[in-house]
């Protein structure tokens, strides 16, 4: 019978649980599923991650290329973070016509990167209006169960951290650029971000870490990420009005989340 | 002239009169569980001793029943003929509701016809339903308009003009003979001896729109100087 | 249709100008020009109108936005606040008043001189007013940054928000003044966050002062 009730009445059914302060996979409401994360498992990307939230599972290969820096900024590379959204990971999307949930996550994503500070672009130049290196984060979603926004940025973080890249010369007489592939060296990255995603169910309570059904019962989702203590990002893109007690709660559910998630990060890149 | 009200704001004033008696909610209020809201902006509206409304600017028609509207018929699709009447959904109009139509006498409507009908089915979940005849089956003004210009106007416009209070169709009247169907969606339709007087009756009613009653007298006589002089 | 003139109760707070023009498109259904300061925003909304079948939703009308650039095609940036547009109008807008029929917001931006998403989100806000949509309640889109020695600087100007340290776009709804969206840029801790909410929150009540200015102005 439940099988059939949670057809019919998703929300009921949902609810029946939640009055008993417990969510339907056991978990409690500010409690967090278990992360994986395994890094450098692509070879052949100069740097990589995969992570598991939960269910949801990405990939991320960090495609290092050379390029000219924008004339603007002469001594700033570049950091692409994409995310794509395949008919793989859910059904809810379909293959060719552009996506927009890809979209918004790849801009959120890169505004969380850049928020933090995660890596000086100056480190990134070679040579100063003449060559820089171009860091293509694509990130590919292979299960979406929830959160892929925090899934990912994990997934970059580690993958940056894992990036090594190849020894560049650039002769500016010449213009001869010579890659030196047997010495690699790692980049700095300076900060950390970690992002938490929680959903409100009918406009009251808040939930950390919503899986996808979750996701599609809320009223409301928002997305905070932290980086040292600091806030450095929040999206609540309208749904449940709050107050200010309800902001202060998501705001130490993402602070808390911090800690557990560098620990793991540090662990794995020991 | 009574309080404007914004969406979301409470209403006391029918809590206050709800307590003794029964009030009725026009549109632009709504009620959840003991408290009265606004949900459009605009002036409170009360119609003594119970009813409420709030009156607000609205260009785009939203069908309800009972309303007269002006239409075009955009289809003839088997038994029915679909008309825009400029709502969300095109209306539909069976070939049976005229006067004296049966099924082998079909009445003779064109794709482009402009009709003057009534509303009788107007629900958020039902296709808007029109009909040409009353219920004893008399046209009485309804049916099909010919010649006449017609033009498009602010729903307040419409719900203006036919005020009781609203004097310029009758003065209008006293300055030159012509004809006019006002719909509820936001058309008018006009049709008077010469294209000059048709273009001065429907200025005439265009520049109603946020003129005082008073003003409206001296403007329909205005226009009649101008025109006979 | 200026309103510098704060009462008493807000006359610490500083807004830039707001002025507003209704219905300045003829053909829409609802429509408002507003600027803040030197940004500027156009709004225009029609609805309910006919919906695309693959749109439709049977218990909901759809809410459609889009939001246009000065210049140029839209950026991923635009799309995002053109989703956060669309967030807040679901929140704000009694959809289920018109089901199956969908509601077009399109938004085009004039001139950005900071602050453009709280006046993006004000005149999309005036232009619904306009156009007789039914909605729970008006939402006030504030933005303020944080500066050096943790002050909070509300609604600046372009010259003002060059050295931020970070930026915060709050948008309230008009009832209990809650927070209906948020979008922020740059590192700050939660006393500078919080300090941020009440300045913006106690600013949204001259956004929601000048809505009803404009609605009271409005000859019916």
């Amino acid at each position: 019978m439940a099988e059939q009730y949670k057809l019919i009445h998703p929300s009921k059914y949902y609810r029946d649980y939640l009055n008993v302060n417990i969510r339907p996979d056991g978990r409690e409401f500010d409690k967090l599923r278990p992360n994986a994360i395994n890094v450098g498992s692509i070879t052949t990307a100069d740097g990589s991650a995969i992570v598991k939230v939960g269910n949801t599972n990405v990939v991320c290969g960090i495609r290092a290329e050379l390029a000219k820096p924008k004339a603007s900024t002469p001594d700033q590379g570049f950091l692409v973070p994409t995310i794509e959204l395949t008919p793989l990971c859910s059904p809810k999307y379909r293959t060719g016509s552009s996506n927009e949930d890809a979209e918004l996550y790849s801009a959120a994503l890169n505004d969380i990167l850049i928020n933090a500070d995660c890596l000086d672009l100056k480190k990134l130049c070679i040579y100063k209006e003449k060559l820089v290196w171009c860091l293509y984060c694509d990130i590919s979603c292979l299960d979406h169960d929830g959160c892929v926004i925090d899934a990912s940025l994990i997934a970059v973080i580690a993958a940056l951290r894992n990036l090594k890249l190849p020894k560049v010369s650039y002769d500016a007489e010449i213009e001869k650029i010579s890659v030196d592939t047997s010495i690699r060296e790692s980049i700095e990255v300076k900060s950390s971000p970690v992002s938490t995603t929680l959903m409100v169910f009918d406009d009251n309570v808040i939930i950390t870490d919503p899986t996808a059904e979750e996701e599609s019962l809320s009223s409301c989702i928002l997305t905070i990420a932290v980086c040292n203590g600091e806030v450095c990002y929040i999206l609540k893109p309208g749904g449940t009005p709050f107050n200010s007690e309800q902001m202060d709660l998501c705001i130490k559910r993402a602070l808390a989340r911090e800690k557990s998630v560098l620990k793991l990060l540090n662990n794995v890149l020991k | 002239m009574s309080a404007v009200l914004v969406p979301g704001e409470a209403v006391s004033e029918i809590e206050e009169v709800a307590k003794t008696k029964k009030v009725v909610l026009g549109p632009g209020l709504r009620r959840t569980n003991d408290s009265v809201l606004a949900c459009k902006a605009g002036v409170l509206c009360k119609k003594a001793p119970n009813m409420f409304w709030i009156d607000s600017y609205q260009r785009r028609y939203v069908p309800v029943r009972g309303e007269c509207v002006l239409g075009v018929v955009t289809q003839k699709a088997g038994d029915i003929f679909r008309v825009d009447i400029g709502a969300h959904e095109q209306a539909c109009l069976s070939y049976l509701a005229f006067e004296g139509a049966t099924k082998k006498n079909r009445p003779d409507i064109q794709l482009g016809d402009l009709l003057y009908a009534r509303l009788v089915v107007a629900s958020r979940d039902l296709e808007p339903e029109l009909v040409c005849v009353n219920s004893h089956g008399k046209k009485e003004k309804l049916g099909v308009l010919n010649d006449g210009f017609v033009f498009n106007c602010s729903i307040n416009l419409v719900r203006k003009i036919l005020n009781k209070n609203c004097p310029l169709l009758q003065a209008l009247q006293r300055e030159m003979p012509f004809e006019v169907a006002v719909g509820m969606n936001g058309r008018i339709w006009i049709k008077a001896k010469t294209m000059r007087e048709t273009i001065a009756v429907g200025n005439a009613i265009l520049a109603t729109e946020f003129v005082s009653n008073d003003d409206i007298r001296k403007l329909c006589e205005n226009i009649g100087n101008i025109l006979f002089t | 249709m200026g309103s510098d003139t704060g009462d008493d109760a807000y006359s610490d707070i500083h807004l830039r100008a707001l002025n507003c023009e209704v219905n300045p498109l003829t053909r829409s259904d609802g429509s408002a020009m507003l600027t803040q300061g030197e940004t500027a925003v156009i709004a225009s909304v029609y609805g309910p109108v006919e919906v695309k079948t693959q749109n439709l939703q049977i218990e909901n009308a759809t809410l459609d936005v889009c939001y246009r650039p000065k210049t140029g095609l839209p950026t991923i940036t635009d799309r995002s606040r053109e989703n956060v547009i669309k967030r807040i109008c679901e929140t704000a807008i009694l959809t289920a008043l018109h089901p199956r029929t969908s509601i077009v917001v399109v938004i085009q931006e004039l001139e950005n001189r900071s602050g453009l998403e709280a006046c993006a989100v004000n005149a999309v806000c005036l232009a619904l007013l306009n156009g007789g949509i039914a909605m729970k309640f008006t939402v006030a889109g504030v933005h303020s940054i944080l500066k050096e020695n943790d002050e909070i600087v509300l609604d600046p100007d372009s010259k003002e928000s060059i050295n931020a340290l970070a930026h915060f776009t709050f948008v309230f709804d008009s009832l209990q003044r809650n927070v209906v969206a948020v979008n922020t840029q740059g590192k700050f801790n939660m006393a500078q966050y919080n300090d941020a909410l009440t300045i913006c929150r106690a600013a949204s009540g001259k956004i929601f002062e000048f809505y009803r200015e404009i609605i009271s102005k409005r000859p019916v």
